[in-house]
């Protein structure tokens, strides 16, 4: 249940600043004003810029690459290894930073993959309400939101033998748009009948101009919750498939370490930093998704922002 | 009436193409799928042993390598007769059997703790919505929020290497000890002491989406014109929090209850392996990396089918509850 | 008689948290006698729904009764806890919601919504409960079998009856009615109000009844009170009220309502918009609107002092009850529309614009697997001519709305011909393509109901009104901005620079609307469709929007086709009516004649709908109690 997606409420008045160019003087804040006026929010840019910045700078920051598995097998913290190593001999601290990549790429592709299929099954469906092709692709997606999603994307990556980042974006992706393409759904036909855009179309709009310039404005709020929403479930779901073995082999990710930490009895042997440390970054990082959420959700539904 | 059978034509339509999904899946691959398979298992130059080939085809509905529609069609024949083919990690046992095994340690464990998490998560979402921005309110709303967003499986971690192995409080895997499985005292008290960290994760983190979904819903229902008329009423506070304000409340959340059970039961697989709980999950872990397909395929199909059920269960009690579902579907 | 409820200082006060504090009910007072029925009028933001809530203490957070005491038969209710106050509610104090739509339980039979009521404070059990709620039902006759129903399955009107009959339920002795009709059709209004107020006779219970429909106000109270920003500026008798307002607010609502039988039509409306009350106040609240503000009404406030047999907050109002004081107008001295039979006369012989003949639209509707098929329009046939306004009148679900789709060519007719005479010659509109259709809808444009929707909230002015001027006439860079601002200027939004990159939100209702009519003008339209142009705004302002939409019509003769469920407001502006039924039309001709003799019986039930206190103030001596019209 991830936050405010549902929100379709349409209160999207104080939106101002989203479609048109700075005007010196409107009143109205802008969106990344509201967004940063909220302590949650502003906090959760932040780690999110943090994370940014590592996964950016992971060559640079990182002691050593995140696949070695050459040093001498579980050496306490000290100043070489400042978490420690391995049972099979890697750097936790390396492969902690050189994972962020892996769950940040894998978070940025799956919502942005998963957020357009939303868009365009949302839209058409939402456009062409109450015909044949509405009624198909909302039981398309009605199917793949009642479908459990884990067990489906297990037996899919268990069938192929490539395991790339690529191939984990792509069945997440496949997988997970289904929430959003309804909310969106039923926002178009919200947004579609209302009476501007008629009044466009009277303007002599032409039906592209309608969509990008008079409906998509309105739509942004939503369409960013559910990027975060969808980034959020992604970033979970390749954690979780990593822990289960079927992530990718070429590179770390904190689902791996996780994997290594279970299967390599880091439990049985006390080896506690090995087995915190990757969860904790990967708790902080969808911490940072729900946050920035709660800004976003100020957005669309203003009466929040009394409550903050 | 007309509500009742179109919920039934969705379940049919979506069993439908849960199992065609089922049954593309290994097709996917360019290739007779069973002997692909049958290589992936055994190692490329492996032989073909014919009774294990044999055992995959039946599994895919393809005894004579007929063509793709005979292919279907006697898919869907043998999943009539329940055969789901021979598992390979439990060879020469039938999928159903091992299957069967598993069952129903998961569904006692999942259908306690959903039940409960259900009932505390409505309870505790209705109450912090009734005592809005009170103290109770912002540790309720900001505790869950804050455990949403840990990783259920690294919790499960974190319990079983504390309470498990610092502590030695609680066996650290499997699903009971000494005594054989049957339905005798000492095995229960076994299985629960067993299920007792599992279970513990999944009270932690259940109740969550209840908590807040229904502290929305709740949150709105009391804006709504019919609670201020029953204030006006004159209607004890805890007459109108129950029968008013939380009755229509609880109707989303009864919807939510069967879709909820999709993203519980892929939870589920990953604290069954962390746990080495002998359920369904640990076995669809084991089918997993043994490549055991018949197995993965029937499991798949399981879970979807129970799902769906569950769903139409939950949509049959939803109209029961609102009048208006019953009449405004057409 | 003895004052059942006793109104002293009354302060409400909103404390928002992220905005500033604002006192929406200011020091009010009044009081209200046994069996007495009073009217409470105020525009949206007065504080009347405020003052309502309060009452029934259901004020919620951030809002809070912050000064003053409500007596209710001796006893201040401010001052109890929750339980000392549960025995007046419902059985001595009850309501009528404005939303009949949700004040019910959807998920609720409706007779244990009554059970709950009449259990909670009546001895009443068991059959004797089902007893009453039948007796209940005749009272608002509604069959018995609706007693075991949910609340969907009733209609609008019969939801709203049921939620009288259940306010009813325990012989209350105060029922307050807060825009109880708001949103029903005229006819069910009209039959529900008839209910209340013979009811309320019988039963000898008061009502306080808030609305802001000056019409139905002053024909079923015997007196008002008159809210302005939060203050109750006036209070006098019904009768008096509408013969010799006092303030001049009060004269002003008055001005805004119409006599429809009349030759020449004149309403007043009053310019600019209430005060914002987060702001301080210094002097009368209505001085920056009030044409007859002197110089003490923007320095101290006027309080609320008798003047006769009424109470009035106004220096000139009181100045001039010195002897031999210059006596203020009778009528609202500010700007007015005026509509004179001779231009209707004049209409009669333009050419025509638009003609339909025999046009129907039918619709298929999927039901489960069969296709039903529904007439929304079934043979209608009218003319507009140029540069007259006709008036399309029907209730919701008469075809009015598609008959617009169909003129502006969004939906084409399933049968019958759609004639534009266009300056080049006759245009077919029904078989128009796309292309022929964009340049036909230069010629024809629209004036929508709610200019909340139909404004993009997140466009400035100056990009709304670009868009037709780019795409019809093809206007860029200088041209284009001499071009908006001689709309916003013809709209009266000046200084134009100040509005030109205001976003909707910024702007007040009736602002709106102007912006609304000059995206509509930019196009230069031969005829635009206004569909239910006024009903969303405040009636204070209504005939300001009317007066500008008539004169496009006397000086750029634009053709209006002005669709409305509302009788008056078409008579009001139109010289020619078009009555809807169910899809046909009942009734055509000049806008007078249709009012003074109307041929059909729906037409006469429609006018018959429409409250008509000039008549019954008239047939009554003042300070009486009103008798109610005949039930319709």
């Amino acid at each position: 249940m991830s936050t405010g997606v549902t929100q379709t409420g349409g209160l999207v008045t104080e939106l101002s600043g989203t479609g048109a160019s700075a005007e010196p003087e409107s009143t109205g804040p802008h969106w990344w004003q509201i967004i940063w006026a909220s302590p949650k929010a502003r906090a959760g840019t932040i780690i999110l810029g943090i994370y940014i910045l590592v996964a950016l700078l992971a060559p640079v920051i990182a002691p050593y690459e995140g696949t070695r598995t050459d040093f001498e097998a579980l050496l306490e913290p000290s100043p070489a290894h400042l978490l420690g190593t391995t049972t099979s001999g890697g750097d936790i601290l390396s492969q902690l930073i050189w994972g962020s990549r892996v769950s940040l790429l894998v978070g940025l592709f799956g919502g942005l993959f998963a957020t357009l299929i939303a868009l365009l099954v949302g839209m058409v469906s939402g456009y062409f309400e109450g015909t044949w092709v509405d009624e198909g692709l909302s039981f398309l997606t009605n199917v793949a939101l009642v479908v459990p999603i884990l067990p489906l994307i297990i037996t899919l990556m268990a069938y192929t033998e490539t395991r790339s980042i690529w191939f984990t974006i792509f069945v997440i992706t496949i997988t997970s748009w289904a929430g959003a393409a309804r909310a969106k759904r039923s926002q178009i036909i919200t947004l579609r009948n209302r009476d501007y855009v008629t009044a466009a179309r009277l303007a002599g709009d032409g039906t592209f101009t309608i969509i990008f310039r008079e409906i998509m404005p309105s739509m942004t709020s939503l369409i960013m919750a559910g990027f975060f929403g969808a980034a959020t479930g992604a970033v979970g779901a390749e954690a979780g498939l990593s822990f289960l073995g079927l992530g990718d082999t070429s590179s770390v990710s904190w689902g791996t370490m996780l994997y290594q930490a279970n299967t390599q009895g880091a439990l049985a042997q006390g080896l506690w930093i090995w087995l915190f440390v990757p969860g904790i970054v990967l708790a902080v990082l969808i911490t940072a998704f729900t946050l920035v959420n709660f800004g976003i959700d100020l957005l669309s539904n203003p009466h929040l922002r009394e409550d903050a | 009436m007309r509500y009742f059978l179109r919920r039934i034509g969705f379940f049919l339509a979506t069993l439908w193409a849960a199992v065609t999904l089922n049954f593309i899946i290994p097709r996917l691959q360019p290739g007779d799928p069973a002997e692909i398979m049958y290589k992936k298992l055994a190692g490329k130059d492996a032989e073909l042993d014919p009774a294990k080939i044999q055992a995959l085809r039946v599994m895919l509905g393809d005894p004579a390598g007929a063509s793709i529609w005979d292919q279907y069609w006697n898919y869907f024949g043998a999943l009539g007769r329940g055969e789901f083919g021979v598992s390979y990690t439990y060879f020469p046992y039938d999928v159903t059997a091992v299957i069967g095994k598993a069952l129903p340690w998961t569904v006692i464990l999942v259908g306690i703790t959903l039940i409960l998490s259900f009932l505390i998560g409505t309870v505790l979402g209705a109450f912090a919505a009734w005592r809005r921005n009170s103290r109770f309110d912002s540790v309720v709303t900001l505790g869950s929020t804050f455990i949403g967003t840990l990783p259920a499986f690294w919790l499960a971690l974190l319990i079983l290497f504390l309470l498990g192995y610092v502590l030695g409080w609680f066996p650290t895997s499997g699903g009971y000890d000494s005594s054989m499985p049957g339905w005798n005292l000492d095995f229960i008290a076994d299985a629960a002491y067993h299920s007792f960290l599992p279970a513990a994760v999944l009270m932690i983190v259940g109740p969550i989406g209840w908590i807040l979904g229904m502290r929305n819903t709740m949150i709105m229902n009391l804006g709504e014109d019919y609670v201020r008329l029953a204030r006006a009423k004159g209607v004890p506070d805890r007459q109108i929090a129950l029968r008013y304000a939380a009755r229509n409340a609880l109707l989303p959340s009864v919807t939510g209850l069967a879709l909820a059970l999709g993203s519980l039961l892929g939870g589920q697989i990953l604290i069954e392996q962390v746990f080495d709980y002998p359920g369904v999950g640990r076995l669809m872990g084991q089918a997993i990396s043994n490549k055991d397909y018949p197995l993965l395929q029937a499991l798949l199909l399981f879970t979807i089918v129970g799902v769906l059920l569950a769903n139409l269960i939950a949509d049959m009690i939803y109209g029961i509850l609102d009048p208006r579902a019953r009449k405004a579907s057409s | 008689m003895a004052a059942l409820l006793e109104v002293k200082n009354l302060t409400v006060r909103y404390e928002p948290r992220l905005h500033r504090p604002l006192d929406a009910v200011r020091d009010v007072s009044f009081t209200i006698e046994e069996g007495g029925f009073v009217g409470l009028i105020g525009e949206s933001g007065s504080g009347k729904s405020t003052l309502g809530d309060a009452l029934l203490r259901l004020t919620t957070r951030p809002g809070r009764i912050a000064a003053g005491e409500i007596l209710f038969d001796g006893h201040d209710l401010t001052a109890m806890t929750e339980d000392e106050l549960r025995p007046y509610r419902w059985r001595d104090i009850a309501t009528v919601f404005q939303s009949s739509m949700n004040a019910l339980n959807p998920v609720v039979r409706v007779e244990d919504q009554f059970r709950d009521a009449i259990e909670l404070h009546s001895p009443l059990r068991g059959g004797a409960v089902r007893e009453r709620v039948r007796e209940l039902f005749d009272m608002v006759m509604i069959e018995h079998r609706f007693i075991r129903a949910y609340p969907h399955e009733l209609s609008g009107g019969m939801r709203q009856r049921v939620n009288l009959a259940l306010a009813l339920a325990n012989h209350p002795r105060f029922v307050l009615l807060d825009e109880p009709t708001t949103g029903l059709d005229v006819v069910v209004q009209r039959s529900i109000l008839d209910a209340v107020r013979t009811l309320q006779r019988q039963q000898g219970f008061s009502v306080l009844f808030i609305s802001h429909d000056m019409g139905t106000v002053l024909e079923l109270s015997d007196r008002i009170l008159v809210m302005y920003a939060g203050k109750i500026v006036e209070e006098h008798t019904s009768a008096d009220l509408l013969r010799r307002p006092l303030h001049p607010y009060s004269k002003g609502l008055m001005g805004s309502y119409g006599d429809p039988r009349a030759e020449t039509v004149r309403l007043t409306y009053v310019p600019g918009r209430p005060p914002d009350l987060a702001l301080e106040l210094t002097g009368c609240p209505f001085a920056p609107r009030c044409p007859e503000a002197i110089g003490v009404c923007v320095e101290s406030a006027p309080e609320l002092l008798p003047l006769g047999d009424a109470r009035v907050a106004c220096h000139v109002a009181h100045a001039a009850s010195e002897p031999g004081a210059v006596q203020p107008p009778r009528r609202f001295a500010g700007p007015e529309f005026v509509k004179t039979a001779e231009e209707t006369r004049e209409a009669r012989d333009h050419d025509v614009l638009l003609q339909l003949e025999n046009v129907s639209r039918h619709y298929r509707v999927r039901s489960n697997l069969r296709f039903i098929t529904t007439a929304a329009v079934e043979s209608a046939s009218f003319e507009l001519r140029r540069g007259a306004v006709t008036a399309l009148v029907g209730q919701s679900g008469s075809g009015k709305s598609t008959l617009a789709k169909l003129i502006t060519g969004v939906e084409g007719p399933t049968s019958g011909a759609i004639t534009f005479h266009s300056d080049g010659g006759p245009l077919d509109v029904g078989s128009m393509r796309a292309r022929q259709l964009r340049q036909y809808r230069r010629q024809v444009q629209m004036v929508f109901q709610d200019p909340y929707s139909s404004l993009n909230p997140t466009k400035t002015l100056r990009y709304i009104l670009s868009r037709p001027l780019r795409n019809y006439h093809g206007l860029r860079g200088d041209a284009l901005s001499r071009s908006i601002e001689q709309l916003l200027e013809k709209v009266a939004l000046t200084p134009v620079s100040r509005y030109l990159n205001r976003y909707p939100h910024e702007l007040s209702g009736g602002q709106r609307q102007r912006v609304v009519i000059a995206r509509a003008l930019a196009a230069d339209p031969k005829l635009i469709v206004a569909d239910e142009p006024i009903s969303s705004l405040d009636v204070s302002i209504r005939a300001e929007i009317l007066e500008l939409l008539h004169g496009l019509v006397a000086d750029d003769g634009v053709t209006i086709l002005y669709i409305t469920h509302d009788l008056l407001s078409a008579r009001m502006i139109a010289d020619q009516i078009v009555v809807l039924k169910d899809g046909r039309v009942v009734e055509t001709g000049d806008a007078l004649d249709v009012i003074q003799h109307p041929q059909d019986d729906y037409t006469r039930l429609l006018l018959d709908a429409i409250p008509n206190p000039f008549e019954t103030a008239a047939a009554t001596p003042p300070a009486r109690a009103v008798t109610p019209a005949p039930a319709g």
